[in-house]
C-alpha cells in the first residue's frame, strides 16, 4: 500500500515527481524495472475512499494515454510525449476510486513477448527476487509485452495493472510472473486512448494477484464507449449476458458440475515443457473431481494461426505507426545538412530510423511488405482467410452461439463451455544477454513461436484468462489459460476462480 | 437507420488496370481543332461535403465564409487530436456526411450500396498526419450512376461515388525555405465522384463539371466552389485516330476552375496528338497544369506511381445502410435542376425567364448538413402561389433583379419578403396602384428596408389609385387643359398626337396614380366633344 512519507523523497527519482513513496517501493521497483513513471497519491489520479475501486492501486501500461503522466510506449519516438487526454479506461478506473501508481514498462508499442524491447530497459521477473530459489537473483523475463504490468503486480507495487493484449501480451507475462491476467472479449473494453498496435486485435486487459481483483477492475472498465468505433453496442452485450445468465447461476460458488471443459489437442505440441503439461493435467483432474466434464477437442487451424497473426498484426502496425513522423508530436530528428529532402519520406526517415527500436522496425517492414500491391493477396488476404478459419474452429466447438454472428444462433449441447490449455510453452525464460547479438535473430523467432498458444484467441476476439497453476520443474510459475466463446468473460473468470481454488 | 455492421468480409482486391481508356460506344465526334483525331475524357471530381463537422473526428469544420475571407480562420484552429493523428485517437463516422453522400448518389441515379467499407490509403506527406487517408477503395458507397448534359444531348456514366477524408494544406514559403502546414482542412469529408471516359471535347468536360456543380448545390451536399477549393478536378485525357483503338491516358491533377479544366484538356490533346504524329507514343503519367504557360507538365511517370498499400481500415466497421434509410432520403430529395427547369416551363414561363431564375438560384448559399438554402426559385414558388406565374416572374426577373443590380446588390441581399412582394403584385394586378407606383413602392422598400406592407406604403405615399368615380381624374384633366391652352387647341383641331403632352401633365399632377388609358380617354372626350 501507499504511504505518504513527505516531500523529501522527491529528489530520489529522476523520472517524474515522486513525493509519497517509501524507499522500499522505490527499491523494489528499481530491482524489477516495472514502473517507468510514477504517479502521485496527491496527484491527478489519487486513491479514493469511495467507488467500486476505492482503495485500489493500479499501474497503467505505458501505451495507454494519461494526460498527467507521460505516455512513451517505451519508444524513443515518444520519449517526451504526454497525451492531451486520458484514455477512457484511465478515466473509468480513476472515477471508480482507484489510484494510478504509475506507468508500466512494456515492449515498444506492445511488440514483443519478453519485455526486452524497451527504451526503459528490460523488466526483470520479480519472482526471482521474492522466491526462496533465488539465492543469487536470476534475471528472467517477466514476459511481454505487458511485462511491467505483470511485474508491478507480482512485486506488490500495486493491486492490479492495466495491460494490453494483441497476441498474448497480458496472458504471457501473467503466466511468467505468477499472476492472473485477463484478455477480455474484443470490443468490450474501450480502446479510446490506447495507442494502436493492431486495431483489430488490441484489447485492454487486467492483471492482478487473484481473479476477484481482476474481475473488480474489469467490471469497471467493461463499459460501452461511443468514442471507440469497434466497441460492441449495448444491445449485443445484453444478448451475451442473457446467454450466460443460466450457466452462471448454475456454476456459482465454485460449483462445476456439468461444466464442459474442452482440451484442444493442438495446444500440446512436442515443444511443450513436460512440467507444464503435468501442471495442466493436474488442474484438469482437480476440476474433473469437482464435477467438470473434460472433453478432448480439436482446433485444426491452430498451426496456421501464428503466421496469420504476424501478417495481420504487422500490416496494421505498419499503418498505425506511419503517424510517428516528428511533425505533430513526439521526437524529431532534424535531417543533417545536405540531406536529400526532395521527398517527405526522406525527411521522416531520420526521425523514424532513430526513434523506433529494431523489433518495431522489423514489424513495420514486414507489414509494409504484406500490404504492397504484389504481396497483398498472397499475404494479407490469405491471413484474413486463416483468421476466419480460426474463428470457425472456435464457433464449432463452443456450446454457446457467437452473439456477433446473428445468423448462426444455434446452441449445441455437444459443444464445450470453455477450453483450457497451457498459457506458455515453458516457465519464464532467462533474459538474453544484451551483448549476445549473434543469437538475437533466432531468439526473436523463438519468441514468435512462444505466441502460438495465445494468438488464436486474439484472432477470434475471445475472452482468455491466464491463471497461476503451480510451479515448473525449475520452481518458476506456470499458468493455464481458460478461453471462452465471445462474451463469456464472466464464465471464464468463474472457471479461473475454480482453478485458483484447486491450487 | 444507419447501422454499423460488425462482420468484416473481405472482398478480393480490385486491381485497377485502367491504363487505356475504354470509352463508351459513341459516334466519333469531328472536331475542327484536331481533324481525324478523337478525344476521350474522364473526370474525377473531389467535392467537399458541406457538413458542420469533419468526416471522422467530430471537429467543427473551418467556416468557408466568403471569397474575400478565404484566408479563413487562423491556421490550425479547427484541429482535433484525431485530425493531428495523436496516438490513441479513433475515428467516428459523421452520419450527416453519409446522408449527403447518399443524397448525391440518388441525384446521380446511382445504386446506393447497402454495404460499403472504408480503407486506408498510405503515403507520407506532411499534410497527412496519420500517414494514410481513409477512403473507400474496395467498396464505395454508390456505383453506376449517370449525369445528363442537356446541351450536348449526352449522358455521362458515373462509375462510382466514394467518401473519403480531405488532407491538410501545405504552403511552401520560399523566403524561409519551409513548408507551412494547416490542418484545418485535414479530415473534412469529401465525395470522390468518378465518371467513365464518356466525354469527347473540352467543352463537354466543362459542361459536365458545371452540371455536377449545379446538382451538388441543388441537393445541398457541397457548395461546389472551385475557386475556394471545395470542388477539385482531376481529368483523364487520351486521344486516338478516328476509328482507331483507344489511346493511352494521362491524368491531369488538381484543376481549380472550369476554364482551366477545358483549357488543360485542349492543351493536353494537342500535346498528345503532336507526339503521336511524330510517331512518339504517349506514356501513361500524372501531369500538372501550368496556367501561365497554358501547358501541362509531367509530375510522375507510371513507374514512379506510389504503392498506396490499401488496407481495410480495422477501426471502422462496414457501413450498412438499410433500405428504409435509403428510401427515406429518396423520398425527401430536393428538386434537381432538370426537374425544376421542366416544372417552371410547364408553368408557362419563357425559356429566358427560367434561365434567369435558375442562374440566380444557383448562386444561393448552400446550407450545412443538407439544410437547403432559399434561392430565387424558392422565392418565385412562394410568391407565385395563387398568383399568375408570368406576372410574378416579370416582377422578380425584371423589376426586382434589375433594381438590385442597379444598387450593386445580389438576390441574397433582397429585403422584400414574400408577403410584401405578393401584395405588391396583387395591388398592381387589381388596379389598386398603377405599374409605375408599384415600381416606386419596390424601390422604396429596397432603399428604406421597411417591413411595411405595400398597401400601407401606397397609402403613406399617396400612391393609391383614386377610385372616386372619376372626380379627381376629371379635375386633373380640366386643370391640364387650362394650363396648356395651345396644346389643347391643337388636339381640338384633330392632331391627336399632342394629347400625350397633356397626359404627361395629368400624370405628374396625379403622381402616377392615374391610369394612362383612362387619362387619355377622358382628355380626348373633353377636347373632342
Amino acid at each position: 500500500m501507499l504511504s505518504r512519507s513527505g516531500s523529501q523523497c522527491s529528489r530520489l527519482s529522476s523520472l517524474i515527481k515522486l513525493s509519497h513513496r517509501d524507499t522500499s517501493f522505490i527499491a523494489r521497483n528499481a530491482t524489477v524495472n516495472a514502473l517507468v513513471a510514477h504517479g502521485d497519491v496527491n496527484g491527478p489520479y489519487p486513491v479514493a475512499t469511495s467507488g467500486p475501486l476505492a482503495g485500489l492501486t493500479i499501474a497503467v501500461k505505458d501505451n495507454i494515454c494519461t494526460k498527467s503522466l507521460p505516455t512513451t510506449c517505451s519508444s524513443h519516438i515518444l520519449e517526451n510525449f504526454t497525451s492531451p487526454y486520458d484514455a477512457t479506461v484511465v478515466s473509468l478506473i480513476s472515477n471508480g476510486g482507484a489510484g494510478v501508481v504509475g506507468k508500466a514498462n512494456c515492449d515498444e508499442f506492445g511488440m514483443g513477448s519478453l519485455n526486452m524491447y524497451s527504451m526503459h530497459g528490460p523488466v526483470i521477473n520479480p519472482f526471482g527476487a521474492s522466491s526462496e530459489i533465488a539465492g543469487s537473483l536470476e534475471r528472467r523475463s517477466a514476459g511481454g509485452s505487458s511485462g511491467g504490468s505483470a511485474a508491478a503486480v507480482a512485486a506488490g507495487l500495486c493491486d492490479a495493472a492495466l495491460g494490453t493484449d494483441t497476441g498474448g501480451s497480458v496472458r504471457l507475462p501473467a503466466s511468467y510472473c505468477g499472476v492472473v491476467g485477463l484478455k477480455p472479449s474484443y470490443g468490450i473494453v474501450s480502446r479510446w486512448g490506447v495507442v494502436s498496435f493492431a486495431d483489430s486485435l488490441d484489447c485492454v486487459g487486467v492483471l492482478g494477484k487473484d481473479v476477484s481483483t481482476v474481475r473488480r477492475v474489469h467490471r469497471v472498465i467493461a463499459i460501452y464507449d461511443d468514442r471507440d468505433p469497434t466497441a460492441i453496442p449495448p444491445e449485443v452485450r445484453d444478448t451475451a449476458r442473457r446467454v450466460y445468465e443460466d450457466r452462471l447461476a448454475h456454476h456459482r460458488d465454485g460449483h462445476l458440475v456439468g461444466l464442459r471443459i474442452g482440451v484442444p489437442q493442438e495446444y500440446f505440441p512436442t515443444e511443450l515443457e513436460s512440467s507444464v503439461s503435468e501442471s495442466v493435467r493436474r488442474v484438469l483432474s482437480q476440476l474433473q473431481a469437482r464435477g467438470a466434464i473434460i472433453v478432448p477437442v480439436s482446433l485444426p487451424s491452430t498451426p496456421y494461426a501464428l503466421s496469420a497473426y504476424y501478417v495481420i498484426s504487422s500490416a496494421e502496425a505498419s499503418s498505425n505507426l506511419a503517424r510517428y513522423d516528428g511533425i505533430e508530436f513526439g521526437s524529431r530528428v532534424e535531417p543533417p545538412p545536405g540531406s536529400n529532402l526532395t521527398k517527405t519520406a526522406n525527411v521522416y526517415a531520420h526521425t523514424r530510423s532513430q526513434g523506433f527500436g529494431k523489433e518495431v522496425k522489423r514489424r513495420i517492414l514486414l507489414g509494409t511488405y504484406a500490404l504492397s500491391a504484389d504481396a497483398f493477396e498472397n499475404y494479407f488476404l490469405q491471413a484474413q482467410k486463416v483468421r476466419n478459419f480460426v474463428k470457425e474452429d472456435f464457433d464449432r466447438i463452443f456450446s454457446a452461439p457467437n452473439p456477433l454472428h446473428r445468423t448462426k444462433s444455434r446452441s449445441s449441447h455437444e459443444g464445450v463451455d470453455v477450453i483450457l490449455h497451457p498459457s506458455a510453452m515453458q516457465t519464464a525464460p532467462l533474459l538474453p544477454d544484451c551483448t549476445d547479438r549473434a543469437s538475437s535473430a533466432s531468439a526473436s523467432l523463438d519468441a514468435y513461436v512462444q505466441d502460438v498458444l495465445t494468438v488464436p484467441a486474439s484472432l477470434a476476439g475471445l475472452p482468455a484468462l491466464s491463471v497461476p497453476a503451480g510451479r515448473g520443474s525449475d520452481g518458476w510459475p506456470i499458468g493455464v489459460s481458460v478461453v471462452g466463446q465471445w462474451g463469456s468473460d464472466e464464465l471464464v473468470l468463474r472457471t479461473g476462480e475454480a482453478i485458483e481454488a484447486c491450487m | 437507420m444507419l447501422l454499423h455492421g460488425r462482420a468484416r468480409l473481405l472482398t478480393r482486391s480490385i486491381v485497377c488496370a485502367r491504363y487505356a481508356h475504354t470509352p463508351a460506344a459513341r459516334a466519333p465526334k469531328q472536331d475542327s481543332r484536331w481533324p481525324g483525331w478523337e478525344l476521350v475524357v474522364g473526370i474525377e471530381v473531389h467535392a467537399q461535403i458541406k457538413s458542420r463537422r469533419k468526416l471522422f473526428s467530430g471537429e467543427r469544420c473551418r467556416r468557408t465564409a466568403s471569397l474575400a475571407s478565404d484566408l479563413g480562420s487562423t491556421p490550425n484552429t479547427h484541429v482535433s487530436a484525431f485530425d493531428a493523428a495523436f496516438p490513441g485517437t479513433l475515428p467516428r463516422l459523421n452520419p450527416r456526411c453519409v446522408e449527403l453522400g447518399v443524397r448525391t448518389a440518388i441525384a446521380l441515379n446511382a445504386e446506393v450500396q447497402q454495404r460499403s467499407a472504408f480503407d486506408r490509403k498510405h503515403y507520407f506527406y506532411a499534410d497527412l498526419p496519420s500517414g494514410y487517408q481513409i477512403t473507400q477503395q474496395y467498396a464505395p458507397i454508390a456505383r453506376n450512376g449517370s449525369l445528363r448534359l442537356e446541351q450536348d444531348g449526352l449522358t455521362v456514366r458515373i462509375k462510382q461515388v466514394q467518401l473519403e477524408q480531405d488532407t491538410g494544406k501545405s504552403t511552401f514559403l520560399p523566403r524561409n525555405h519551409i513548408t507551412a502546414i494547416d490542418l484545418n482542412r485535414a479530415g473534412m469529408g469529401l465525395m470522390e465522384i468518378v465518371s467513365e471516359p464518356d466525354m469527347r471535347s473540352p467543352e463537354e468536360a466543362g459542361h459536365y463539371v458545371r452540371a455536377l456543380q449545379a446538382l451538388l448545390r441543388s441537393v445541398g451536399s457541397s457548395d461546389g466552389n472551385m475557386e475556394q477549393g471545395s470542388l477539385r478536378c482531376d481529368v483523364n485525357v487520351s486521344v486516338n485516330r478516328v476509328g482507331g483503338p483507344p489511346g493511352t491516358r494521362c491524368e491531369i491533377k488538381n484543376l481549380n476552375s472550369v476554364k482551366n479544366t477545358t483549357v488543360a484538356i485542349a492543351c493536353e490533346a494537342f500535346r498528345q496528338i503532336a507526339l503521336l504524329e511524330r510517331g512518339v507514343p504517349v506514356t501513361q503519367e500524372t501531369r500538372g497544369f501550368d496556367e501561365e504557360k497554358a501547358e501541362t507538365y509531367s509530375l510522375r511517370s507510371k513507374e514512379d506511381a506510389p504503392d498506396y498499400r490499401y488496407m481495410p481500415d480495422p477501426n471502422i466497421p462496414p457501413l450498412l445502410l438499410d433500405r428504409n434509410y435509403i428510401d427515406a432520403i429518396r423520398d425527401n430529395m430536393p428538386e434537381l435542376p432538370d426537374a425544376t427547369r421542366a416544372r417552371l416551363l410547364a408553368q408557362g414561363l419563357s425559356q429566358r425567364d427560367v434561365e434567369v431564375l435558375m442562374d440566380v438560384d444557383s448562386g444561393r448559399e448552400v446550407g450545412y448538413d443538407g439544410e437547403l438554402g432559399r434561392g430565387a426559385v424558392a422565392y418565385f414558388d412562394e410568391v407565385s402561389r395563387g398568383r399568375d406565374p408570368k406576372a410574378v416572374v416579370n416582377w422578380i426577373s425584371h423589376e426586382l433583379l434589375g433594381q438590385l443590380a442597379r444598387r450593386h446588390e445580389t438576390f441574397s441581399d433582397n429585403p422584400i419578403s414574400v408577403a410584401q412582394m405578393g401584395e405588391l403584385i396583387d395591388l398592381v394586378q387589381r388596379g389598386k396602384v398603377t405599374g409605375t407606383s408599384g415600381k416606386m413602392i419596390l424601390r422604396h422598400i429596397l432603399s428604406t428596408r421597411t417591413g411595411d406592407l405595400p398597401a400601407k406604403i401606397a397609402a403613406d405615399l399617396q400612391l393609391v389609385a383614386v377610385s372616386d368615380g372619376g372626380a379627381a381624374l376629371e379635375k386633373w384633366c380640366r386643370d391640364a387643359i387650362a394650363a396648356l391652352p395651345e396644346e389643347a387647341e391643337v388636339v381640338r383641331c384633330g392632331n391627336v398626337k399632342v394629347v400625350n403632352k397633356i397626359m404627361g401633365h395629368v400624370m405628374k399632377a396625379s403622381r402616377g396614380t392615374a391610369k394612362a388609358p383612362d387619362v387619355r380617354a377622358l382628355l380626348l372626350k373633353l377636347l373632342q366633344s
